[in-house]
């Protein structure tokens, strides 16, 4: 009988407890994010840093070393490079990423010495067909770029270099390395602020 | 309503009155059902969405109409232009006509429920019998669907609701006996006129065993309309559907219809007979006034109720059939019995009822709101909401 | 006229069969793409078979083909509901093969990732039983708390599922500036959370009533199923991988680990195994305050070479991954590609079982049993 009657006390209590939770929700706000257009900002605005979107390659900065092709573990960004016989440049003339297969595991952007490819906050590609989701990034042959000993002095060429090596050096510096991991293209860094204290050597902020 | 259609056709001397009789009571049988009984469910399906979407920590539908208002329309219309696909092996008559029964069931319910004084399509002297009998043919249309839909999770649907019945209705009867020993009527009207607009007059304050009786009720009533935790018969994540699996389009939504509409059916019902129903004080003698109040009055006391259904879908978790049959038969059942011998022994005691006892069972009522509240205080204060993250900043 | 007992082919005319139910592939309390093949006598199972193989997307294959740094990816895929702990058993099968010792900033890190993860993948398990037991919100309660969790990891390794965090070494990225105060603020309103998911869910009546007494696992019997994880443990069983055979800086944290206590019903119950999930939140949580008070300077990664070829051997590391302990066996053959590559995950174990708890259960039970297990059907086909 006592377990009867402590059947329905429990019961009755349980939800009156429950109850009382889910009507507090009818005062707390709720979080929905109103993705795509209600939004105060774009949702790639909101994104952090190190968001893997769509791959982006600056081809003014590539200098053709194809670390990131034999990255990639499933073969989808596909780099030809040809030697120019007169000018004993390399040329690019190909650089192609198939969107539909990447998975975005940002594997080939790690090993980039200049940041050239890297992953952008974009990440809305829906298309009608497999062929436009690949990437052609070489509309014509380009010639590769090479980093200078005496730091970049092209001004055309220092902000997207600041840019990418921001990006290289949010990437963990390795055990062994010094601070200044890519030493051909640090110097590049130096005239502007751009590149911030690389994270790896930055305290944990806490609070 | 026979008064009008008689005045009607005493107008008409060369028409038979009983084919005046037919088209009134269709005509007007088709207007409760396009203007009152449709755009309540279809509204009941937003407010439910709403509410469960605040309680969820979502914001529900809200880009049709002011607020999503119109969303029921939308989703109304889209069911209608959908194909109504019916499966190769199904039994096609039977898979066809179980949607209208279901609604049928529902929609004749509408006849005995009152919205006001003078407002009621036919105030039965049976009433409230009539309305727990003609409500079974819901269960009758979901057996069909079950069935004809050639699916085992359809027929296990079905099987189940047909289980749930047997179960429900006999508390459900129970619950309903001591009102109409109180009332000393069945008839709708009778009973709420047998209370008063204050709430210590109502039946649901007269004694402990009424306000057993009411949750005994309330609870039967969530199984009647098929709603969590009682809504075994779909399932939807055992079930995929229940019965509906194979329906589509507009047959689909005519369940949902039934569904949504059963909920107002409860409210009324659960207001009627233990909450005075439409009793308003009696504050003016124009008729047209007084009937608006009281369909206002009628209306909110069953809104609360409908939302109070929401509210506990949204809370709790869905029980097993045999749990279910437990429930009804080893703690309603035997309950219920207690509360007819109860409210009996207490009419014989106190014929007149004890004002006093009214007034303890009212303060006891606030007391457990008061001890509500104080809950809903704690859960908000104990969880420091809001204040983090993107998502909760990028909130509108 | 006379009464035919018989239908002309013989058979009894009263004669009862079993109803075969097929549950799955699509259906919505499979957690994934799982079939079972229930035999039932009206709503009681006679048994439910599993089927699985859905899902197979032969992982351990791929790893012999794109080599040791370029498998990380796709060890993401082998659990996508916890992939930081996935990622962490192949970097430590690589690293003691290659003999490779990994920066302590870097093994807090892995913790810091791997709890978090943890959190998330306990949370979509409580929350997804709730929602195959009936109730709808405390779903959406925990996937809300998940997407805040979400948000910290994608801010730490710029993806909200599949993680690829860690690297052969270490991991890929330091925490960003101001990480720690984001995930201790993220635990003062989580921990709470987990109290209220307690009154809503956990406490409720029905909810007791569904889950208690139901497909009991005995402690014997969960050893010879070889259940890991939260499923052993809610059998009665003390055993942690990260207290047992630790790893990483596990044994540097001060944390408990729950058992099932059977206190609505016996030990190892269904409730018992929702249970020890949400304790083992509370302590997840724990350990990640510990972490973040004790994070040490320096790097997170070891230098290790792009073209990493660890010598010949082989290893079997073991994680405790939200579903239980996942046991890598990794063969090198001295190339740059593992020359074979088995995981052992907790779900296979506990989807093995089912076909013998299954017994006797009612159809809506089976639905609280694999939502108890937290059975990932891509864990179980890999």
């Amino acid at each position: 009988m006592s377990g009867y009657v402590g059947n329905i006390v429990e019961s009755v209590t349980s939800i009156f407890d429950g109850m009382a939770v889910t009507f507090s929700h009818f005062f707390r706000r709720p979080y929905t994010v109103q993705y795509p257009d209600r939004m105060p900002v774009r949702v790639q605005d909101t994104l952090p840093y190190r968001y893997r979107g769509f791959l982006e390659v600056d081809l003014e900065i590539c200098t053709g070393c194809l670390a990131c092709e034999r990255a990639c573990p499933i073969d989808c960004i596909l780099i030809e490079v040809l030697k120019d016989k007169e000018t004993k440049q390399n040329l690019l003339v190909r650089f192609d990423i198939d969107l539909a297969k990447c998975m975005y595991c940002g594997l080939c952007s790690e090993p980039c010495p200049t940041g050239s490819i890297h992953h952008t906050r974009e990440f809305e590609g829906a298309d009608y067909s497999l062929e436009s989701m690949v990437r052609r990034f070489v509309l014509e042959p380009t010639v590769t770029y090479k980093p200078k000993k005496a730091g970049e002095d092209d001004p055309a060429i220092v902000p997207i270099l600041e840019r990418g090596m921001r990006y290289v050096n949010e990437f963990a510096v390795p055990e062994a390395a010094p601070k200044a991991p890519k030493k051909e293209a640090a110097p590049a860094a130096k005239p502007a602020p751009a590149a911030p204290a690389a994270p790896a050597a930055a305290p944990e902020v806490q609070s | 309503m026979r008064a009008y259609l008689d005045a009607i056709a005493a107008g008409y001397p060369t028409v038979s009155p009983a084919l005046v009789y037919l088209i009134g009571m269709l005509a007007f049988g088709a207007l409760v059902v396009f203007v009152f009984i449709l755009p309540v469910a279809g509204i009941t399906s937003w407010v439910e969405r709403r509410v469960w979407a605040r309680i969820q920590s979502r914001i529900g539908p809200n880009r049709v109409g002011p607020g999503g208002f119109l969303q029921w329309l939308a989703d109304g219309l889209k069911n209608l232009l959908k194909e109504d696909v019916i499966p190769a092996a199904v039994d096609v008559p039977l898979f066809r006509i179980a949607p209208y029964v279901v609604v049928a069931g529902f929609v004749a319910a509408f006849v005995a429920l009152p919205f006001a004084g003078s407002l009621i399509i036919a105030d039965l002297n049976i009433g409230i019998l009539y309305i727990s009998a003609i409500t079974s043919l819901v269960v009758i249309g979901i057996l069909m669907a079950g069935w004809s839909s050639n699916n085992k999770w359809s027929m296990l649907g079905g099987i189940r609701s047909a289980t749930q019945i047997i179960c429900y209705e006999i508390p459900v009867g129970l619950s309903i006996f001591p009102v109409v020993l109180l009332s000393g009527t069945l008839s709708m009207q009778g009973i709420i006129s047998a209370q008063g607009w204050a709430p210590t007059s109502w039946h649901m304050f007269h004694s402990p065993f009424l306000f057993v009786s009411f949750l005994l009720f309330f609870v039967g009533a969530l199984a009647e309309g098929n709603r969590t935790p009682f809504d075994l018969p779909e399932a939807d994540s055992e079930l995929v559907a229940g019965f509906a699996t194979e329906y589509s389009g507009m047959r689909s939504l005519l369940f949902f219809l039934a569904e949504w509409g059963n909920l107002y059916v409860i409210g009324v019902l659960v207001s009627t007979l233990f909450m005075g129903g439409w009793q308003v004080p009696h504050f003016t003698d124009n008729g047209v006034v007084l009937a608006v109040a009281q369909f206002a009055t009628m209306f909110v006391k069953a809104y609360f109720w409908v939302f109070v259904a929401m509210w506990v879908r949204a809370t709790l978790p869905r029980v097993r059939v045999d749990q279910f049959m437990t429930l009804c038969w080893k703690y309603m059942v035997p309950i219920g019995l207690v509360n007819v011998v109860g409210t009996a022994t207490m009419m014989v005691v106190l014929p007149q009822g004890s004002i006093v006892l009214r007034w303890i069972m009212v303060a006891m009522t606030a007391a457990i709101l008061v001890q509500f509240a104080r809950r809903v205080f704690f859960h908000l204060r104990r969880a420091n909401y809001g204040r983090l993250g993107r998502i909760s900043e990028g909130a509108a | 006229m006379s009464l035919e007992l018989e239908f002309a082919d013989g058979r009894d005319v009263f004669a009862t069969e079993d109803m075969v139910l097929n549950m799955g592939p699509q259906h919505p309390s499979t957690h994934g793409v799982l079939r079972f093949i229930i035999r039932a006598d009206g709503e009681v199972m006679r048994s439910a078979k599993a089927d699985v193989g859905y899902l197979h997307r032969s992982i351990e294959k791929i790893a012999e083909k794109v080599g040791w740094h370029g498998f990380m990816p796709y060890t993401d895929r082998v659990d996508y509901v916890a992939a930081m702990t996935t990622n962490q058993a192949w970097a430590m099968a690589a690293e003691v093969l290659g003999g490779v010792t990994v920066p302590r900033r870097g093994e807090y890190c892995r913790v810091i990732a791997a709890e978090l993860g943890r959190i998330c993948s306990h949370l979509l398990a409580a929350g997804a039983m709730g929602m195959d037991i009936g109730a709808i919100t405390p779903f959406t309660h925990a996937v809300r708390e998940r997407e805040l969790i979400n948000d910290l990891l994608e801010e730490l390794c710029g993806a909200r599922l599949t993680f690829n965090y860690m690297r052969i070494g270490g991991v890929a990225w330091d925490l960003p500036p101001g990480f720690g105060a984001k995930v201790l603020r993220f635990l003062d309103h989580f921990e709470p959370y987990v109290d209220e998911l307690d009154d809503l869910l956990s406490g409720n009546k029905i909810y007791i009533e569904r889950l208690a007494n139901v497909a009991v696992v005995s402690r014997e019997r969960a050893i010879a199923y070889n259940l890991v994880g939260p499923n052993l443990r809610a059998s009665g069983v003390k055993y942690d991988i990260r207290k047992h055979l630790p790893y990483s800086v596990y044994p540097e944290f001060d944390f408990e680990v729950p058992i099932g206590e059977g206190r609505h019903g016996s030990v190892g119950d269904c409730w018992d195994r929702y249970i020890v999930r949400l304790h083992e939140m509370r302590q997840s949580a724990r350990i990640l305050r510990q972490a973040i008070d004790g994070l040490p300077e320096g790097p997170v990664i070891a230098k290790v070479p792009r073209n990493y070829k660890p010598a010949a051997g082989e290893v079997h590391v073991h994680v405790e991954t939200p579903r239980g302990d996942q046991s890598w066996y990794v063969v090198a053959d001295g190339t740059e590609y593992p020359y074979r590559v088995h995981i052992r995950t907790g779900s296979f174990a506990a989807m093995a079982m089912i076909e013998e708890l299954s017994r006797g259960l009612m159809i809506a039970d089976l639905v609280a049993l694999i939502a108890s297990f937290d059975i990932v059907a891509p864990e179980v086909d890999r």
